[in-house]
């Protein structure tokens, strides 16, 4: 496989034409990568020796070692696929009720064969690393355009301000924005570092400790564990891509909107030849503007309601996608552009209040007109509120580092009479 | 042929899985988790639990807003275990009688110390 140093294992697989990555753990159905940011588990791999990697968020290097998992003898060809055709109206797995003994007998032998994700590496690690321990007034966790900016706006008000982001690099969605695009995440990230704000990249936020020392964020990269203790605490962690309902929308090749969007504006990949786009009504402007920038990459794009699909067409790879009224649109790759599901659940460990909304995306963030959470000195901003967009969200941001820097300020010269 | 409205990729719940979950009776998003699996995966719910939580208000008739997400635990993504096996709050924790025995010195690791966890994802041992 070809690919460039530091693009991602992923992004270069796609562009190479593999299609097949991993198979799911119960059906054992055929699985790529969805979301390219991270967080959606469809492009896990082993990659140099260990298991269950993120291959869109491992950069390439000549000779890496990837290999697919979960499938005997290949991801593309895996025998045990058949599990999806001989259950094919579904699996409880608490009873086993297949409607046939001779089912129930064989499915409980390869069970435990068909379950688990990945087998352990051959070998011990080697060293364990130091942890890093940071304490700051803020902690702002989100490297996308809310975050820069809220980051951007406590630091230039003088207050020690970490950011912790999770991805290859800054900016979060506004990569993956035709109407931003990586110059606008360059602008954003160099203006928060040109502000002061110190950078934890490619560190994951996993817990939040209530009860250790007042309050523990626990964060991790690839090769180190990071204690962050902050006086302020600022969710910017805006919203992960969900599968629209509709059948068969796990294919390989049916690819977020923004992960279309990230290959294009990140990477100068075509996410495919002829695309359909298949929208939720509160996305339809996101929809067309990616839409256009891939038909002046070469694409032929439809753009279709989501209600109106059925089903996607194809089993490792797409072939088109059946309408409800009987229509039948040929392509070789879907985009979902649905409503990005907020990601609060780092700030629900902290014991901040969310609310089910449709419209946001799924349960949002509670916040005030000044961004505080329900739980003091917590904070959020951006789309992990219910989702804006990087342009309204990066505004967000920004007046609420404003207010969080002018409460510190207020806060410090009560301590200090 | 095997068409199924997957919500939750990584433990295959599909939209039939959840329909049959509430004619069981389970209406409360953890009880559909405990019965589906769903949000146990390597995403710990970050795909599947607000489109889940939508379909569950439509299928119950619920009000969206009376709908509680289910509890959210540590780690919040996939981490390899090497990482954690030297943290210092582990070793602070070796003064106080009444805290559990301290760790084996890091000298040894486990033989699964690169591995990756998360809640409820079994990994296939050798």
């Amino acid at each position: 496989m070809r690919g460039f140093t530091g693009e991602s294992v992923a992004a270069a697989a796609l562009a190479g034409g593999a299609q097949v990555m991993s198979r799911s753990l119960k059906y054992h159905r055929p699985r790529s990568a969805f979301c390219l940011e991270g967080h959606c588990g469809g492009c896990l791999m082993r990659i140099e020796g260990i298991p269950n990697r993120r291959a869109c968020q491992t950069p390439c290097h000549a000779g890496l070692r990837a290999e697919s998992q979960n499938a005997f003898p290949s991801a593309e060809l895996d025998v045990l696929g058949a599990v999806d055709f001989v259950f094919a109206r579904g699996l409880d797995h608490h009873t086993l009720m297949t409607g046939s003994a001779i089912m129930n007998l064989m499915a409980n032998r390869v069970v435990r064969q068909l379950s688990g994700l990945g087998t352990l590496p051959a070998v011990a690690a080697s060293e364990l690393p130091q942890v890093g321990e940071h304490h700051v007034d803020v902690a702002v966790i989100g490297g996308g355009a809310a975050g820069l900016c809220a980051a951007r706006a406590t630091a230039a008000a003088g207050a020690r301000t970490l950011l912790i982001d999770d991805q290859l690099a800054f900016g979060g969605s506004l990569r993956a924005d035709p109407r931003h695009g990586a110059p606008a995440a360059d602008k954003a990230h160099a203006q928060a570092q040109a502000a002061g704000v110190t950078f934890l990249p490619r560190t994951t936020a996993i817990g939040y400790f209530p009860e250790d020392a007042g309050g523990v964020l626990v964060a991790a990269s690839e090769t180190q564990l990071h204690r962050v203790v902050a006086r302020e605490w600022i969710w910017a962690t805006g919203g992960y891509p969900v599968l629209l309902p509709v059948a068969d929308n796990d294919r390989p090749s049916v690819l977020a909107l923004r992960a279309a969007g990230r290959l294009l504006e990140e990477h100068g990949i075509l996410a495919g030849g002829v695309i359909c786009v298949l929208t939720h009504p509160r996305m339809r402007e996101d929809a067309e503007a990616t839409a256009a920038a891939l038909r002046d990459a070469g694409a032929e794009v439809t753009v279709i309601p989501a209600a109106e699909a059925q089903a996607v067409l194809g089993r490792r790879g797409v072939r088109g996608v059946r309408l409800g009224d009987g229509r039948r649109v040929d392509c070789d790759t879907v985009l979902m552009a649905s409503v990005p599901s907020p990601a609060t659940e780092g700030a629900r460990q902290q014991g901040c209040d969310v609310v089910l909304d449709e419209t946001g995306g799924g349960f949002c963030l509670v916040v005030d007109e000044h961004g505080r959470t329900t739980v003091p000195h917590v904070w959020g901003c951006g789309d992990v509120c219910g989702y804006r967009g990087p342009g309204a969200a990066a505004a967000h941001g920004q007046a609420v580092g404003e207010h969080v820097a002018r409460a510190l300020a207020s806060e410090l010269s009560k301590a200090v009479p | 042929m095997a068409k199924k409205i997957i919500l939750c990729r990584c433990e295959d719940v599909t939209l039939s899985d959840l329909e049959h979950t509430v004619a069981q009776g389970y209406c409360d998003i953890e009880e559909v988790k405990r019965y589906t699996g769903f949000g146990t995966g390597p995403c710990q719910g970050k795909e599947c639990l607000g489109p889940i939580a939508l379909q569950l208000a439509r299928l119950t008739g619920a009000p969206p807003a009376s709908l509680r997400p289910f509890t959210s635990r540590p780690p919040l993504s996939p981490t390899p275990l090497r990482l954690l096996a030297n943290d210092p709050a582990a070793h602070r924790f070796a003064d106080d009688p009444a805290a559990p025995a301290a760790p084996a010195a890091p000298a040894a690791p486990a033989a699964s110390a690169d591995a990756a966890a998360t809640g409820g994802v079994p990994s296939k041992g050798s």
